[in-house]
């Protein structure tokens, strides 16, 4: 479990920088738009797959930190081993359910794309496949964090 | 059995809303819970086709793929590399210079908010921003705390009305595609609206609202210890570099407002720009060293997960909602509703406001809003004053003292013990504002058309007279023989 723990956390820590480049090539859309007349097409496709990776990365990233948006104006006035309880329900009503619901439906659809290296339908650049592997990641990252979130802590939250 | 499906979907919203009050677990886990609940419970029953869940991937590869959602972890960058960076203090200096009398710090706290807005698009970063530069020195000021949390709570929320803020990008959105639903079902003719045309319609609603609250802030400061401001503003005097920092910040401000309201470079663009601006400006001036840096990326991944999980899970939830009928039982609701447009529009945003009390703003942006406005603009044809007005009772949601994401961010930065009426009597001022700002865009709709060009609301050609026709005819007939010349020509 705690190798697993360190693996996300690995993975995660990495995926952070991905927001580097992200704004490189987004932000040379528009020189390469207008003044060069070429190439834009190409950093908007590459920035696009590199924000899907990122942003499934995001979701676990989130739940890991304890930063999801929650109203407690009520529930700080509950107990510490309420709230404990309260989470792990919404593990195993929300998180659990909805990734095994997301494996699920698209795992044909991401398996045909990824084995034909799909491209960009406007532009045919490659790597469209890229985006669907993503939802994958996502829902994947996520199952495992919920059910991590079901056993005793290894780490402290924020932790990558 | 198949004609309480609709109203389990109803149910699962009122289960949201008091799930997300009552248990304290984050909004986006509360509405795949709901979700899943409604998906499970439509499939035993029988009612509902397990099939129709096969289209929740193709949606959400959608939200992975749109190029509008990619200002999301821009502007969460900005934000947090605006926090890093000494820009926020330098411009909350120079407002200090420029604001009159004692009111001085809370005039400057709310230019300071309506300046960062539009860099750095979501509110949670304006709260961090104004937490760390303007609090302390209103707290200097002998500014109440209640008083210091309204101004933050309402200054961080400037942001959302100036584009390019994030908020209205992602609204901007979602009324493109209500409008587009509307448009295919009426068959009517209107150009449907996108999100420049949200942000033209938002620019004089947004300058009064601005004006309205300087003046608040002012009027409620003027004569708040005036002994204690005049040290402050002798101390906090900036400095050259300050200064121009300031100017260059403010120009650049100014350059992608104007770039982004004349459609040189779209918002994504911008927003790509700003950060990719204020990282190099961090690495030149060497204020992001690698352990800085790191940290900087992490606070970025982690808010940018944040915002999106209520996007995925509220994609989710929109999608079992259709499935069970949900949005067709509001829709006949809607056109059922007796009078015109103006009572159609007041009902529906009434509906926003209630759900306001128990989500935030994205969460209304991707739940309530695909439900809900379509149906509404298949009524009312002016897509843009609904578009406005919705924003504005986003806005105001964001201030809603009980679970508005604003006061819920300052009270959780400030850490310190806010009493409820007392806060509620601080923010009351900015909360009348907003309620007679809205009031008088729902009156004057001209408000948010002012600009506007006679062929922006229709995709018809223009009407044109019977003399501009001949003249365009003859244009298009090939030219006459050259005329004989008067001159023999040259052998």
């Amino acid at each position: 479990m705690r190798f697993l723990d360190s693996l996300i956390g690995f993975l995660l820590a990495a995926a952070k920088w991905l927001a580097l480049p992200i704004v490189t090539l987004l932000f040379l859309q528009w020189p390469l738009r207008t003044m060069l007349g070429l190439y834009s097409r190409e950093a908007n496709d590459l920035g696009q797959w590199l924000f899907a990776i990122y942003v499934a990365a995001s979701i676990s990233a989130a739940t890991r930190a304890k930063a999801h948006l929650a109203a407690d104006t009520i529930a700080r006035n509950y107990s510490r081993a309420t709230r404990g309880r309260l989470a792990r329900a919404g593990a195993v009503f929300g998180l659990i359910p909805w990734s095994v619901i997301v494996l699920v439906t698209s795992w044909s659809l991401v398996r045909d794309s990824t084995l034909l290296l799909e491209r960009f339908p406007d532009t045919g650049n490659p790597g469209y496949f890229i985006i669907k592997l993503a939802l994958l990641l996502m829902a994947l990252l996520v199952l495992v964090q919920g059910l991590l979130d079901l056993m005793p802590p290894v780490r402290q939250p924020s932790s990558q | 059995m198949t004609e309480l499906m609709p109203w389990l979907g109803l149910s699962l919203l009122l289960l949201v809303g008091l799930g997300v009050v009552f248990t304290g677990i984050p909004a986006a886990v509360v509405l795949l819970a709901a979700a899943c609940f409604g998906a499970v419970a439509g499939a035993i029953s029988g009612t509902v086709p397990v099939q129709l869940l096969g289209a929740l991937p193709e949606r959400l590869i959608n939200l992975l793929e749109n190029d509008l959602l990619q200002a999301i972890p821009l502007y969460v960058l900005m934000g947090t590399l605006i926090n890093r960076l000494p820009i926020a203090d330098a411009l909350y200096r120079c407002c200090l210079v420029f604001a009159p009398g004692p009111a001085a710090p809370v005039v400057s706290g709310i230019a300071l908010g309506a300046l960062l807005g539009p860099m750095n698009g979501s509110v949670g970063a304006s709260v961090l921003a104004l937490s760390r530069v303007a609090e302390p020195r209103l707290a200097a000021s002998g500014i109440s705390l209640p008083r210091r949390a309204a101004v933050i709570t309402v200054a961080s929320t400037l942001g959302v009305v100036v584009p390019p803020s994030l908020v209205l990008i992602l609204l901007g959105d979602a009324m493109l595609n209500a409008h587009t639903i509307a448009v295919t079902t009426t068959g009517r003719d209107d150009r449907v609206i996108n999100t420049q045309d949200v942000f033209h319609g938002a620019l004089v609603p947004a300058a009064l609202y601005l004006a309205a609250c300087l003046i608040i802030g002012w009027w409620f400061n003027r004569r708040s210890k005036p002994g204690e401001t005049a040290p402050l503003k002798t101390a906090l005097r900036p400095t050259v570099q300050q200064a121009v920092l300031a100017i260059v910040t403010v120009s650049a401000i100014l350059i992608l407002l104007g770039g982004v309201a004349t459609g040189y470079f779209y918002a994504v663009e911008a927003a790509a720009m700003g950060g990719f601006i204020l990282l190099l400006a961090g690495f030149v001036s060497g204020r992001l060293p690698l352990p800085v840096l790191n940290e900087i990326l992490r606070e970025a991944l982690v808010l940018t997960g944040a915002l999106f999980f209520l996007l995925v899970a509220a994609t989710t939830l929109t999608l079992v909602l259709r499935i069970l009928g949900t949005d067709q039982l509001v829709a006949g609701w809607i056109a059922a509703i007796p009078g015109g447009t103006l009572s159609a529009t007041l009902i529906v945003l009434a509906g926003i406001a209630l759900s306001a009390l128990v989500l935030d703003a994205f969460e209304i942006i991707f739940v309530v809003v695909p439900i809900v406005i379509p149906p509404l603009l298949i009524r009312v044809a002016d897509a843009r004053w609904v578009a406005v007005l919705v924003l504005l009772a986003l806005q105001a949601s964001f201030i809603n003292p009980l679970i508005g994401y604003a006061v819920m961010m300052t009270r959780a930065i400030l850490k310190q013990a806010i009493p409820f009426p007392a806060l509620l009597r601080s923010l009351a001022p900015y909360l009348f504002a907003q309620a007679a700002l809205l009031l008088a865009v729902l009156l004057v709709p001209q408000l948010t058309h002012v600009g506007e060009g006679v062929g922006d609301r229709s995709r018809k050609p223009p009407a044109i007279s019977n003399e501009e026709l001949e003249r365009r005819f003859e244009q298009m007939l090939p030219p006459a023989e050259p005329p004989p010349l008067d001159v023999e020509p040259r052998r």
